[in-house]
């Protein structure tokens, strides 16, 4: 039998062999003491415990094969280091979502010398009801009482004795947005992880009548088979409920060697004989709760968790005091009247989100040139008289410096401000509990479109990055609504697509009106679009949910957590490193062979004319059909990874093409022009009418999403089919629109 | 340049065939891949079936039976038929076809099969009731054996499908199902539901239109040739004797039948509260678990706290949490609004 992870196992039981299952569940062998797991239900300040508890020495991921996000930090206490796993927020442990999956098989499987769970103590009885489910699963327990500062402010007053001694493990009170409390939680950790105090965990006794004869007839035959089990009901009980995850554990004879330290069970991966008989006891085990479960009613779930709920309902009201304090103005209830009421709750509403994107946009265009003129007028002439200084033949050059180094520059420089604004932003208000409010407002709106009110929360996202709001869809909770969500966020106009927008309706709009007027006119166009983004977007949740989605699962059902002063610095550092870092670090992986092929294709030629120019020619037909052209098309196909860079390669591509001398920087070389008449000149040269314009605009809404969002796309859904019907439906709705709205022009 | 008028034709051309062709359920592709389906192991399959149903209900399966079933000319089933006593399945008798041994076992298999799909389709997916049957009737013959026990793991190896009918096990065991149809009860008795039958399909669409789900509690009122009328809790129902005989209940002379309908979450002006006495049968799989997580549950007190700007959804106090739930979510949610102050400690409130 193999070791513990070390040596030095303080804990009892800490050497049983769980390396293996461990690094099935993702937990990195590393070097610790022992390693506790961090459990609750949503909104109870779980992740400031864990911030609290771990510092900054932390880093997050996903569950393995899992789309379910996790924390994990390490942190020194009494002198021993301590891993923290953060597992998914959940409501209950029995395994109906992913996330209630991912949670308990950790507990089961992966055994932590202790379990921290942190309770809202303003909501004792609802959160005692995953503390009694993970009470039955584990004893090594401390539950950490958060939250007690509001609870105070709203006179609730919470025994911690007493609820230490009903539930029977250690509780301790805190308030970890202030760091009160933290120290005692830590000494208790230790005590639990070193066995200085021994559990006595609370366990049901009030089962429903037909449950509990179930139960008490199976248990012996569980006993019987694994002597040494800790929770023998909990197993009846899950085998009863035929939870097939504890039905293969008994089949193999893993669930024996969950019990602490214990070889006895391990044996059936032992000697053959001996294994096999030991099989056969499973299998007499498995069947005598298959034919139990005849006897149950079909409602033993329902009534199962009625008497969870009743056990948590009284040890609550126990061990809790209301009304200590008379609450004379109660700003949440206020505050909530307002921001859902008829007539304020959509102006209000407006109002914000109008001042989120005004100082998005406002404060993202500083930076945006700074960024800009330095990476691209200050470092790329720098580096091609680099290039020229050690001899560089010119084609490596131009392949390094125009082509890859410039697409990326680009990237960085229009999309990392307003991202590195609008997250932060957004996210404040998602901590400050003013968002959910929002889904809570619209979500009629999106029920008729057999979406979920949340999907305004990542449309909204993707108006900043739609590989961003494609991750944000975790948020919905209900598989149906979160797939239409991913597969709509693309008609959100990324900021990849404002500039693009705003340019050709300044050039070919804007012109239209008189001089004083045509500013207001070029952005009235671009405002146009953005909502046609967004009824194109209820149209398509509407058709999917109606037809390729109508068999998925729906379970709606959305929290409103009470409002919580944001903690700013905690923001900016999660929103810049979590959404803002890995979505740009994805981006600039696709933009540097995308710059590539740009360079590449205008400047290796077949029979005397460059491959762009052949591909031109080719897609021109098809261009002229929908009312663009071959150069949108190509400059589309190659800059697939970034938006961004959508405009650069079209000018490139218009110099190219048509001939033009005296402009730019030549064949692959990527330029945008300081003034936007000389860009509309240049396109005028290069045969561009108003339908070009008015076609490019809506096909800059209604194409295919860029390369990064496909790929998180993909890693999100983990299905070929629901990312190619992300990315062709958009794609096939562009080619309708503009080819009707060119060939109604041409009539 | 392409004539727009040329080119706008073409267009809608194209749009006429693509959707003559996919469009479901009547489109070319569908029909084609229905008959494609319909193949000698689909016909052996069903007329298994029909043989084990004729069993159940005391008559030999014969051709005419098995023709009107399969919807196929009598002739070709007789050839179905023959096939079927000649892998073993059945033997001829004096009176018609019987199963054999190994039939019954086959027919049970397609059975679990069936009804497991079922349940998966309502406990899994957002498959409306009434197209439960219709597609377990094709998956019944695609999935293997392997897949279908995989199946029946993955779900927690349910006993009961939807309709309230028990599941034959691995083993071929078939308990019993107990109860009588609802047309056969005398009038002034009270029963639960415990089955519905959904073939055929019109007749199950007129039960799913009354609102009946397993579980209900029915009290007859008048039963003759013409019209059966019930009542279940609160509402009143009028069937035709036929459909009435697809809906079977067991007799249970104790219960009680309320005479006004249950309340629910939606009857709560903002600011009342009540307490639950039950989540509505027709709340199955994830939708109802994801209540009873939440703490829905008999006993609960809930207070209706805030409506949306829009007017739907309504948030609700929950054991502390503030929920929203959407109108038919919240109609699911039976309360007894007479015991609401007296349960209602919770929350600063």
């Amino acid at each position: 039998m193999a070791m513990g992870l070390t040596s030095t196992a303080p804990c009892r039981g800490c050497a049983a062999d769980r390396t293996e299952s461990l690094v099935q569940l993702g937990v990195q062998p590393d070097k610790w003491d022992y390693f506790v797991a961090l459990a609750g239900n949503p909104n109870t300040g779980k992740s400031t415990v864990f911030n609290a508890l771990t510092g900054l020495r932390q880093h997050t991921g996903n569950w393995p094969g899992k789309t379910v996000a996790r924390a994990e930090g390490t942190f020194t206490n009494e002198g021993k280091r301590v891993k923290l796993i953060d597992l998914p927020g959940t409501y209950s442990l029995q395994a109906g979502s992913t996330d209630e999956e991912v949670a308990r098989d950790f507990l089961l499987f992966g055994r932590p010398d202790v379990t921290v769970i942190v309770v809202d103590a303003t909501r004792l009885e609802r959160n005692l009801n995953l503390v009694i489910q993970v009470l039955e699963i584990t004893d090594r327990v401390v539950v950490c009482l958060n939250l007690m500062d509001e609870a105070r402010r709203r006179g609730i007053g919470v025994d911690a004795t007493k609820l230490a001694h009903e539930l029977g493990v250690p509780v301790v009170p805190t308030a970890a947005r202030s760091g009160e409390g933290i120290p005692e939680l830590l000494v208790a950790i230790d005590k639990m992880a070193t066995g200085q105090v021994e559990p006595r965990p609370f366990r049901i006794r009030e089962l429903p009548p037909d449950v509990e004869g179930a139960v008490q007839e199976l248990v012996p035959a569980v006993s019987r088979t694994f002597p040494e089990l800790p929770n023998a009901r909990w197993v009846a009980l899950r085998l009863l409920n035929a939870d097939e995850r504890v039905l293969s554990a008994v089949r193999s004879g893993e669930i024996g060697a969950l019990s602490e330290g214990v070889v006895q069970s391990a044996g059936a991966w032992d000697a053959e004989g001996q294994g096999v008989a030991l099989v056969e006891g499973n299998q007499e085990l498995l069947d005598t709760a298959a034919t139990l479960r005849w006897q149950l009613s079909p409602t033993f779930y329902d009534s199962l968790m009625q008497g969870i709920y009743e056990s948590a309902q009284g040890i609550a009201a126990r061990s809790t005091v209301t009304g200590l304090r008379r609450v004379k103005f109660d700003l949440d209830r206020q505050l909530d009247r307002l921001l859902t009421s008829r007539w304020l709750g959509f102006p209000v509403m407006l109002l914000i989100l109008a001042v989120v994107f005004w100082i998005t946009i406002a404060g993202a265009n500083v930076p945006s040139q700074m960024i800009a003129t330095f990476l691209l007028d200050t470092v790329h002439p720098a580096l091609k008289a680099l290039g020229a200084a050690i001899g560089m033949p010119w084609w490596l050059s131009g392949f390094l410096f125009d082509g890859m180094y410039l697409a990326t520059a680009w990237v960085v420089a229009v999309m990392l401000p307003p991202m590195a604004i609008f997250f932060p932003l957004f996210t404040l208000l998602e901590d400050f509990g003013y968002l959910p409010r929002v889904a809570f407002n619209l979500d009629k709106l999106f029920q008729k479109a057999g979406a979920h009110g949340k999907q305004a929360l990542t449309m909204c996202m993707g108006f900043g990055c739609n590989a961003a709001g494609v991750v944000a869809t975790r948020v919905i909770d209900s598989p149906r609504e979160r797939l239409i969500a991913i597969i709509t966020n693309n008609f959100s106009l990324c900021n990849g697509r404002w500039p693009t927008q705003i340019l050709i309706a300044s050039i070919f709009i804007g012109t239209l009106a008189p001089a004083h007027v045509a500013g207001v006119v070029a952005a009235a166009a671009v405002v146009g679009i953005a909502l046609l983004g967004i009824m194109a977007m209820f149209v398509a949740s509407w058709l999917l949910s109606r037809t390729v989605l109508r068999g998925e699962a729906t379970t709606f059902s959305l929290e409103l957590p009470p409002y919580r002063p944001p903690r700013i610095l905690q923001t900016l550092y999660t929103s810049i490193i979590d959404r803002t870092l890995i979505v740009l670090w994805r981006a600039v992986m696709f933009a540097l062979p995308a710059g590539a092929v740009i360079w590449l294709i205008s400047n290796v030629s077949v029979g005397g004319t460059s491959i762009a120019e052949h591909m031109v020619g080719w897609l021109n037909p098809f261009g002229i059909l929908i009312g663009l052209n071959g150069v949108i098309l190509l400059a589309y196909i190659v800059a697939i990874p970034a938006n961004e860079i959508v405009i650069p390669t079209v000018l490139m591509l218009t110099v190219l093409t048509a001939g033009i001398a005296g402009v730019g920087g030549g064949a692959g070389v990527m330029f945008e022009l300081d003034s936007v008449s000389q860009v509309g000149d240049l396109l005028r040269a290069g045969g561009w009418t108003l339908l070009t314009g008015l076609n490019l605009m809506l096909f800059s809404l209604l194409h295919n999403p860029c390369s990064t969002t496909i790929y998180t796309i993909y890693k999100e859904t983990g299905s070929t089919k629901w990312t190619t019907v992300a990315t062709v439906l958009p794609l096939v709705m562009g080619f309708v629109v503009t080819f009707l709205v060119a060939q109604i022009w041409r009539l | 340049m392409v004539n727009p008028v040329l080119a706008l034709s073409i267009f809608a051309l194209l749009v006429v065939v693509t959707a003559l062709v996919v469009w479901p359920r009547w489109g070319f592709a569908a029909r084609v891949i229905r008959l494609w389906q319909m193949t000698e192991r689909v016909r052996i399959e069903d007329a298994l079936k029909h043989l084990y149903n004729a069993e159940l209900s005391g008559q030999p399966g014969n051709a005419s039976g098995v023709a009107g079933t399969l919807g196929v000319s009598p002739a070709r089933a007789v050839r179905v038929m023959a096939r079927v006593e000649a892998l073993g399945f059945a033997h001829s008798t004096a009176e018609g076809l019987r199963l054999t041994d190994e039939g019954r076992a086959y027919a049970l298999r397609i059975l679990r099969t069936h009804r497991l799909w079922e349940r998966y389709l309502a406990d899994r997916t957002g498959v409306a009731a009434a197209d439960w049957h219709d597609d377990a009737e094709i998956k019944e013959h695609r999935l293997s054996e392997e897949q279908t026990e995989n199946l029946a793991a993955r779900m927690g190896q349910p006993l009961y499908d939807p309709h309230g009918d028990p599941i034959p096990t691995a083993t071929g065991e078939l308990p019993a199902m107990p109860g009588i149809p609802l047309s056969a009860l005398d009038p002034g008795l009270t029963a639960t539901i415990v089955h519905l039958e959904d073939e055929p399909r019109e007749v199950y669409d007129r039960v799913l239109a009354e609102g009946l789900a397993p579980g209900m509690s029915v009290e007859v009122v008048t039963a003759d040739p013409s019209r059966v009328r019930f009542k279940t809790d609160g509402r009143d129902h009028e069937l035709l004797p036929v459909v009435a005989a697809n809906v079977t209940v067991l007799p249970k002379p104790t219960l009680e039948v309320a005479a006004v309908p249950l309340r629910n979450l939606t009857d709560l002006d903002l600011g009342e509260s009540g307490t639950v006495v039950g989540i509505a049968p027709a709340c199955q799989g994830a939708q109802r678990r994801r209540l009873l997580d939440l703490g829905v549950v008999p006993g609960t007190a809930i207070e209706a706290e805030l409506v949306s700007a829009a007017g739907d959804p309504v948030a609700y106090r929950i054991r502390g949490a503030m929920i929203a739930l959407r109108r038919h979510q919240a109609e699911w949610i039976l309360i007894d609004p007479a015991t609401s102050a007296a349960g209602h400690g919770h929350g600063p409130h």
